[in-house]
């Protein structure tokens, strides 16, 4: 469960400061798929790094399964998102000097894993249906199949909250749905938690529930 | 492969722009070579100007008053002779103002049935407890003193240790050799302890065609190293004023031209070495900087997968140190090369004696480079480590667009 209450994040630009998110609360519950759509700007990547514990809000609380994570020391907050967290984003994220698999398998270079993380990176290949290219690199995958492979990543690590910022961006539509079925897939076999970022209606659409971003003000949020 | 190690992400990074790893480990590698090598080069040089003057191999040369000529001519192109003088030579010499150490030699001149080679043989026979010209020249240290039945073969001198070699009659097992000297006197002699000649001449009364006709308790010449404080020349004006039928052949002025030469050569490898040392330090710094800088999104998403501050400082540091390693490794070998190659040149054409250190001090001084290149390497890479590993997640992966 995702506890957010009252954040705010602003940055000084020019001497003017600019609330990117102002005074946002919402809560999610175990296993659910909620999207936030927004203008360009509107401050939908900095609510996601907030609650993902990537930027320090200025004020405010966040809740991740009962820890309040903007309350740990850096260490553990880093600890806290290799253990419980992933992050999937628009821009591809892969190591260009790692295979398919040596970059699904990265997040274990940073905390324990238990059992066999190979098995399991390749078992996660296989789902995201790219185990022909195990052992490929980057370079030579294209750019739906390289975020499918970012997907499989962010599931290395079993987490209970994946937030994803415009996972479909430039992808076709058909890739697109490919990746919707995935996470919907994901969430129904390991209650996974999903926040999703989109422009996409369509998506925003599929989800449980839709929040809103407008100058960094939050609506629609229960 | 099971987890993913952070030693081996360091190493799939710096394949990643091969042309600069390359290039940046070149860098250490020459700064670790050259450094190595002038470390090695100085420590030879001091070496053998501790040892003693470049040509008598002491400051003073003192033999019988008669005999100057032959003396001179037996140091200088180590033509073979034989001329004696009393013992007490040696006590009264030791006494003079200014000596500070003082050691007794014997020339014999081998008779053409002695030796059984065609190169022309010296014999000179030390005093092993005195000694300061002779075993300082020794390739490895004797494993135990001389003894009366061993002899030291001069670098050219086509013997082996455990080689046997007659002498009017005796023979003699080579229990060491010299390193080459540039000098005849010590190429292509024979050394063997003054109580082996007294046996050896007594021996050949008996065994040898040619008897050796040498008298118990007599010297050669008498090699003094000076006092600091003292010139050669006062030193020998004195011995020769205090003791009667003698002559105190001072080292010629080459070698003090020789030493000032070599100081300012050897404050020039130091100047530059150091030049080259901060030129690398600040090259490999700022080439980190930018790998750090080129990569912070990547950073960043480590971080956001999980990788503490700690990581991204490791990851970073860990590649300088692989990279320092490597170099420091190639640069040792590379400067070992060199200086194979320098010294048969500087040897050859300098005609300065040159020594190599022992091999634990040559061992010792590679350790030292190796350590010296991985110290460079972790002092170039700390302040782009520090700043990469404080970044805050978010920014790094918003500044890396
Ligand atoms: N590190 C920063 N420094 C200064 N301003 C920032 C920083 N990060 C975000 N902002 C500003 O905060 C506002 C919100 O940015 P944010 O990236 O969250 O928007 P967004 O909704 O994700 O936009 P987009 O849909 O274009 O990705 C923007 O005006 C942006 O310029
Ligand atoms: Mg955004």
């Amino acid at each position: 469960m995702i506890e957010v209450s009252d954040i705010v994040k602003s940055y000084s630009i020019g001497g003017q400061a600019l609330k990117a998110v102002d005074h946002a609360s919402f809560t999610v519950q175990q296993g659910e798929i909620i999207s936030v759509i927004g203008h360009s700007g509107s401050g939908k990547t900095t609510l996601l790094s907030l609650v993902g514990g990537l930027t320090k809000p200025d004020s405010g609380k966040v809740i991740v399964d009962g820890t309040d994570i903007w309350s740990l020391d850096d260490n553990s907050r880093s600890h806290f998102r290799n253990r419980n967290m992933s992050f999937i984003y628009q821009f591809s994220s892969l190591i260009p000097t790692l295979t398919s698999l040596e970059n699904i398998l990265l997040p274990t270079a940073f905390g324990d894993f238990p059992g066999d993380v190979r098995a399991y990176a390749e078992e996660l290949i296989e789902r995201v249906g790219l185990k022909e290219k195990t052992n490929a690199y980057p370079s030579h995958l294209s750019g739906g199949q390289q975020r499918r492979i970012a997907i499989a990543r962010a599931f290395i690590n079993r987490p209970s909250v994946v937030l994803a910022d415009e996972p479909t961006g430039d992808l076709d539509e058909e890739t697109e749905q490919d990746i919707i079925r995935l996470f919907s897939e994901m969430n129904g076999a390991l209650k996974t938690t999903f926040i999703i970022v989109t422009h996409n209606k369509e998506i925003a659409g599929q989800a449980a529930r839709q929040l809103r971003m407008s100058n960094g003000i939050l609506t629609g949020a229960a | 492969m099971k987890k993913i190690k952070i030693s081996w992400l360091a190493l799939k990074n710096l394949k990643r722009k091969f042309i600069r790893t390359f290039v940046l480990l070149l860098l250490v590698a020459v700064v670790t070579g050259t450094l190595l090598s002038a470390t090695i080069f100085i420590s030879g040089m001091q070496n053998a100007l501790r040892i003693g003057t470049y040509r008598l191999g002491a400051d003073v040369l003192v033999v019988p008053e008669k005999n100057e000529s032959q003396a001179k001519a037996a140091l200088l192109s180590g033509e073979p002779t034989s001329f004696y003088m009393d013992g007490d030579v040696y006590d009264k010499v030791k006494d003079v103002e200014g000596v500070k150490r003082a050691s007794t030699q014997l020339f014999i001149k081998p008779t053409s049935f002695t030796c059984c080679y065609n190169v022309e043989t010296f014999l000179v026979a030390f005093d092993p407890s005195t000694d300061f010209t002779v075993t300082p020249w020794l390739q490895k240290k004797l494993k135990k003193p001389l003894a009366d039945d061993e002899v030291i073969a001069g670098s050219a001198m086509p013997l082996m240790t455990d080689d046997i070699i007659p002498f009017f009659g005796t023979p003699f097992n080579v229990a060491g050799t010299l390193e080459p000297t540039g000098m005849k006197f010590f190429d292509q002699s024979i050394f063997m302890t003054m109580q082996a000649a007294f046996e050896m001449a007594e021996k050949s009364k008996g065994r040898s065609v040619q008897p050796l006709e040498l008298e118990k308790g007599k010297i050669s010449a008498v090699l003094v190293q000076v006092e600091d404080g003292f010139t050669p020349e006062r030193v020998a004006i004195r011995i020769e004023h205090q003791i009667e039928g003698i002559k105190a052949i001072a080292s010629d002025e080459v070698t003090s031209t020789v030493r000032r030469q070599l100081a300012g050569l050897l404050k020039g490898i130091l100047l530059i070495s150091a030049i080259l040392w901060i030129l690398a330090l600040l090259m490999t710094g700022f080439s980190f900087y930018m790998i750090v800088n080129e990569r912070q999104r990547e950073l960043g998403l480590l971080r956001a997968m999980g990788a503490t501050k700690t990581h991204v400082f490791r990851l970073i540091i860990t590649e300088a140190v692989i990279l320092s390693l490597a170099g420091g490794i190639a640069g040792i070998v590379a400067g070992g090369g060199l200086l194979s190659v320098s010294k048969a040149v500087i040897t050859r054409n300098l005609k300065l004696p040159y020594l190599l250190p022992s091999l634990p001090v040559l061992t010792e001084l590679a350790a030292g480079a190796l350590i010296f290149a991985v110290i460079t390497g972790l002092l170039a890479s700390l302040l782009p480590a520090v700043f990469a590993s404080s970044m805050e997640p978010y920014d790094a992966i918003r500044k890396g667009e």
